[in-house]
């Protein structure tokens, strides 16, 4: 066996190279690349969990807002409320009001429209009342209408008072004397009789339906049925009352 | 394939003699020299199946390294790293047809335990002083110091006989089988030199580490971190 001392110089002197080759292109590279792997995760870490404080300040403060503008809310709904309640009475009031003005003037309304209405229904019922009248003596036969015309004036002309009524005889002129029907000459004579020294002028008027109606200076008197019903529906105007019958 | 007690010259430069362990050898430097540069001349944090198995590699004698030195790796992943893979590469220069392992002969190993024996001296001084580190042989009693002396250096050569042992020895076994029997016999023997070589070359790298963690002290580590 032999030991060769040059090759120990040059093995020791190669391995030495290796070693500097190595650590050159090995293991500096492939330690520094995992270094910075290792910093880059590290930094990805720190940044992560600095986001991560970031995110919960921001949700803190998010919260915070939140309870702020709930409450703000809460402030907000309370007033609206308190503001709706007292605008709902105030509404409540015054539609109390109008309604009770409208039932008012409905209940005006509605009673002048029920006068209007009676007294169109009286206006009616007189027209109807002397159109009846009227068509029920049209039915009757002349002979008896004349018989009652000529009772009823015998009576009406007895009961008339001694002195002047109405005020017929303040001039001189002629009393025209009409009837609904032609007089008989009793009773002219008892009408010339009651208005003596006075000139009579007789004349039929058909529409006094069933009577007599004496006319002179500014007076007349009346006693017919068309009066009759002139002077109830001129009460009813007045009165303003309804019809009673008696 | 010439015996590995013999030294095989293939030719000269100048005075110096070049011989065969001594081309291999550079052929490993190339080899690996060349391997590493393309295999970290592109590396990125985004590592790729190539650089993660490289790193793993590395991570791997780091993490040996901390295992066994109790200590922070990064000065010693160099010298370690670099011992390991050599050794490594050189028992499984084998493999190549007409190729005889450096580590077969008996130089290579002296050289390699040289570098360690120099390393040891270097990190120890460099970790408790010069004093320091001479102090360290007065442990734990002044009495020890003769025998402390001897088993430095005994350790030393330890290294070398036992990786030539194993190495020449596997050599010797493969060459003599396959000069007696057929091609194919030898095969399983020579499955057993690669796997002895990687053993050795972990025990080479294994022993180095040892011995330098055995000079840096139980305070190694708080000083290393200082001088960081």
């Amino acid at each position: 066996m032999h030991f060769d001392w040059s090759t120990l110089v040059l093995q020791t002197v190669n391995v030495l190279v290796l070693l500097w080759l190595l650590r050159r292109f090995l293991f500096r590279p492939v330690v520094a690349i995992v270094a910075e792997r290792k910093a880059a995760a590290e930094k990805l870490l720190s940044d992560a969990a600095a986001k991560r404080e970031e995110a919960e300040t921001q949700l803190a403060a998010a919260t915070a807002r939140d309870q702020v503008v709930m409450a703000d809310r809460d402030r907000i709904l309370a007033e609206a409320h308190t503001a709706a309640e007292t605008q709902r009475t105030e509404l409540l009031a015054q539609a109390a009001q109008e309604i009770a003005r409208n039932r008012e003037a409905a209940t005006v309304t509605l009673a002048r429209e029920n006068a209007d209405m009676r007294r169109a229904l009286e206006a009616e019922a007189q027209d109807l009342a002397v159109a009846i009248a009227g068509r029920l003596l049209g039915r009757l036969p002349a002979e008896t209408i004349d018989t009652i015309l000529q009772q009823s004036l015998g009576g009406w002309i007895g009961s008339l008072p001694a002195d002047d009524p109405r005020g017929l005889t303040e001039d001189d002129g002629p009393l025209v004397v009409a009837t609904s029907g032609p007089l008989s000459e009793p009773v002219r004579a008892m009408l010339r009789q009651r208005f003596s020294g006075r000139k009579l002028e007789f004349k039929v008027d058909p529409a006094l339906i069933l009577g007599i109606e004496v006319m002179g200076g500014h007076a007349r008197l009346r006693n017919n049925w068309r009066a009759d019903l002139e002077s109830i529906a001129k009460e009813l105007k007045v009165d303003d009352k309804p019809i009673v019958l008696a | 394939m010439g015996s590995p007690l013999s030294l095989h010259i293939l030719f000269y430069i100048g005075p110096v003699a070049v011989s065969a362990p001594v081309v291999v050898t550079w052929a490993i430097m190339l080899l690996l020299s060349v391997g590493a540069w393309l295999l970290t001349r592109r590396l990125s944090v985004h590592a790729s199946t190539r650089q993660a198995a490289l790193e793993v590699v590395v991570a791997a004698i780091q993490t040996q390294i901390r295992d066994t030195m109790r200590t922070d790796p990064e000065p010693y992943l160099p010298l370690i790293g670099t011992l390991f893979l050599f050794i490594f590469t050189a028992n499984w220069s084998s493999l190549i047809p007409g190729a005889e392992p450096p580590t077969a002969h008996i130089e290579t190993d002296a050289a390699l335990a040289l570098i360690v024996f120099f390393a040891v001296a270097y990190y120890g001084i460099k970790a408790r002083g010069l004093f320091g580190y001479a102090a360290t042989f007065a442990e734990p009693s002044i009495l020890m110091m003769p025998l402390n002396l001897i088993e430095t250096i005994t350790r030393t050569f330890s290294l070398v006989v036992r990786l030539f042992g194993n190495v020449m020895s596997g050599v010797f076994v493969v060459g003599i089988v396959l000069s007696l029997v057929g091609l194919l016999v030898p095969v399983p023997l020579m499955a057993l030199d690669l796997l002895t070589g990687a053993v050795q070359a972990y025990i080479f790298s294994v022993l180095a580490m040892v011995f330098i963690a055995g000079v840096l002290g139980s305070d190694s580590e708080p000083k290393q971190r200082k001088g960081k």
